[in-house]
């Protein structure tokens, strides 16, 4: 996976400010996906790229249930979230509708990656190129069933 | 060797456990409702697939309904259509719905426990986090999102990674009980263990305060350990769980039977290891109010608009997001929290909208008048609940005192139907999130309990509710 980096720098981005409730009500993926980020970045639609990764802080996904906030990133061109830690029903049903990666980073990490940096990730060799600044971080491994799930494209085609 | 009263539960419903692999968990109760289910309905469609086991599958409209008069057509044509295709796949699959004309129709987590649906030592899931309710009646209960209610419809399972334990032992007598709620002792949790302090684990509460809650102020308590950043928070049920559930609705016939059983088997046993814990002396804790845009920025009612280095403890994020969150909740540091002035009250929602939030309002406001700047409203969290208050009078006090008295729904908890907060509107809200245009775009929400909400409504600021006469 390559592309670009979307950062926010802050901790608790929760699922009211990546699809606000009135978005609650639109079916359609697209459209959902024109008001991702609305609660905390009125130009993230317009700024995000097909094969875009953001960066953020701790917790992101905190809040509700909502399966929309990794459809609506997902739809906007998202591949994966990169944070220090995730809010655990954001993170599962990032999978196992198999929307995104979430992938948990360290704080050297974090601190590394700038906004408009170029990332490519390799979830086999669990390595983070920074092609911008030519370095390489390691990310945190799947789970066995995360990574199963993953592998497996969703939770459906997931096999024990 | 001894086991938590989570493992207890868990390993009950143990379908298939691989070694150091996920969990196979079986679903006692399914609950959905209008928002998070359409697409897992549409997708067992494409697959050809049923549901499982209807009988255990329990459905209502919530989150977008107005709470206005139900005899008037829904004007938001997208949350008409979305409660048309509930009703719609409820009738295809078999699923008992109570509808918006039912009697029993209300927050999903106001009206399982209130029909029997929950029980002691089941598992409970839900698309919606506030699931966790549901703990108080020592229910493993937890929100997952649309593909896992579409898994939970086709097979009756879910697969999980076991979660850790923790251990929140509520100590301590409080001066004031009626001044001091649940919802003090719950947000005090949250804002020392931070909110995401219990990720990865489910919540134990245990100790002496919690045996004395009753058991609305216990599904207050488990409802807000999401909040906490838990996946479940759990009470071992005890004579007052027992003596809720009895002859409810839905309440199994052979109930003697099983409150025997849930007796002597649905506790913690002594010795038993938890991975994490914590203790809160509630001897000493004031009503709470919170003053930024996650439920942690919480403070004492008497105490004031914290400085961001001295709230942060030299933590340069938690500087940079409470500067943030002061902005946007438009607040000065070293103002009195006394002295914030308030446009809107809300009391509802599922964590403070039971029958006995309702009565401790109404203690408050009986005789006197929302303050004429402030539009106040409350709405019950189940038509149960309404018709309940208006058996005992509460919804002429109310009215008399100015308040809106409102149909039941998720209302103004979250801003998805016609009850939202304006740009730059501020509200004292029972509700459990205070995030960022959580109640409507631009507005700032301070979350507290009922009767602080109460009495700010009267007063049009907030006011330290233990100076009030409460008896």
């Amino acid at each position: 996976m390559n592309g670009g980096v979307i950062k926010y720098e802050r901790d608790n981005i929760d699922t009211d400010v990546i699809i606000p409730g009135p978005y609650l009500k639109i079916h359609d993926y697209n459209e959902l996906a024109k008001h991702a980020m609305e609660g905390l970045d009125k130009d993230f639609h317009s700024k995000v790229k097909e094969g875009d990764f953001i960066v953020a802080g701790r917790n992101f996904g905190c809040g509700s249930s909502r399966e929309h906030a990794p459809i609506a990133l997902a739809y906007s061109g998202i591949k994966a979230v990169l944070a220090l830690s995730f809010a655990r029903i954001f993170y599962r049903n990032a999978v196992d509708g198999a929307f995104l990666l979430p992938i948990e980073i360290d704080e050297n990490t974090y601190n590394n990656i700038s906004d408009k940096d170029s990332l490519e990730i390799d979830t086999e060799k669990n390595e983070i190129k920074n092609l911008t600044k030519n370095q390489t971080y390691k990310m945190k491994p799947f789970s066995d069933l995360i990574g199963k799930i993953i592998a497996a494209g969703g939770l459906f085609n997931y096999k024990p | 060797m001894p086991k938590t009263l989570f493992e207890k539960i868990w390993d009950s419903h143990v379908v298939v456990e691989q070694k150091n692999g996920p969990t196979l968990l079986y679903v006692d109760r399914h609950l959905i409702h209008e928002v998070t289910s359409p697409q897992a309905f549409d997708g067992l469609r494409m697959n050809k697939r049923n549901v499982r086991r209807p009988d255990l599958t329990f459905a209502t409209m919530d989150h977008n309904v107005p709470t206005s008069d139900r005899s008037l057509p829904i004007i938001d044509q997208i949350s008409a259509k979305q409660i048309q295709v509930l009703e719609k796949n409820c009738k295809e699959f078999d699923i008992q719905l109570f509808d918006i004309n039912s009697p029993n129709q209300g927050i999903v987590h106001v009206i399982s426990p209130e029909l029997g649906i929950t029980l002691p030592g089941t598992t409970i899931v839900c698309g919606d986090s506030h699931t966790s309710t549901h703990g108080a009646f020592g229910a493993l209960a937890f929100g997952i999102g649309t593909s896992d209610v579409e898994h939970v419809l086709a097979t009756q399972c879910i697969w999980m990674e076991k979660p850790k334990t923790f251990e929140i032992k509520i100590e301590g007598k409080r001066k004031n009980n009626r001044a001091v709620t649940a919802k003090d002792i719950i947000l005090s949790i949250i804002r020392q263990i931070g909110t995401s302090g219990g990720r990865g684990t489910v919540i134990e509460y245990s100790g002496e305060t919690i045996s004395e809650l009753t058991m609305e102020q216990r599904m207050t308590i488990c409802n807000m350990s999401i909040e906490g950043g838990a996946r479940a928070g759990l009470i071992a049920p005890d004579e007052k769980t027992f003596a809720y559930l009895k002859g409810r609705k839905y309440t199994p016939k052979n109930y003697d039977e099983l409150v025997d059983f849930w007796f002597e088997n649905l506790k913690s046993d002594p010795g038993a290891h938890f991975d994490k814990t914590f203790t809160l002396n509630v001897g000493t804790i004031a009503p709470q109010v919170s003053w930024g845009t996650n439920p942690a920025m919480t403070t004492d009612v008497t105490s004031i608009v914290p400085f961001p280095d001295e709230y942060a403890k030299g933590n340069q994020d938690e500087e940079k997001a409470a500067i943030r969150a002061l902005q946007y909740m438009d607040l000065k540091p070293g103002m009195q929290i006394t002295d914030i002035s308030i446009d809107r009250v809300f009391i509802g929602s599922c964590t403070n909208s039971r029958l006995e939030d309702l009565i401790e309002v109404s203690n408050i406001v009986k005789g006197k008048k929302v303050s004429s700047k402030v539009r106040a409203m409350i709405v019950p969290g189940s038509q149960l609940v309404k018709k309940q208050a208006e058996e005992l009078g509460l919804d002429k006090i109310f009215k008399e005192a100015n308040f809106e008295w409102r149909e039941s729904g998720c209302s103004m908890c979250l801003g998805m139907n016609p009850d939202i907060l304006a740009a730059g509107e501020r509200c004292a809200s029972t509700s459990n999130r205070n995030f960022e245009g959580r109640q409507g775009a631009g507005g700032r929400t301070h979350l507290v309990s009922p009767v602080m909400a109460a009495a700010a409504a009267l007063a049009g600021h907030f006011v330290d509710v233990r100076e009030l006469d409460l008896n």
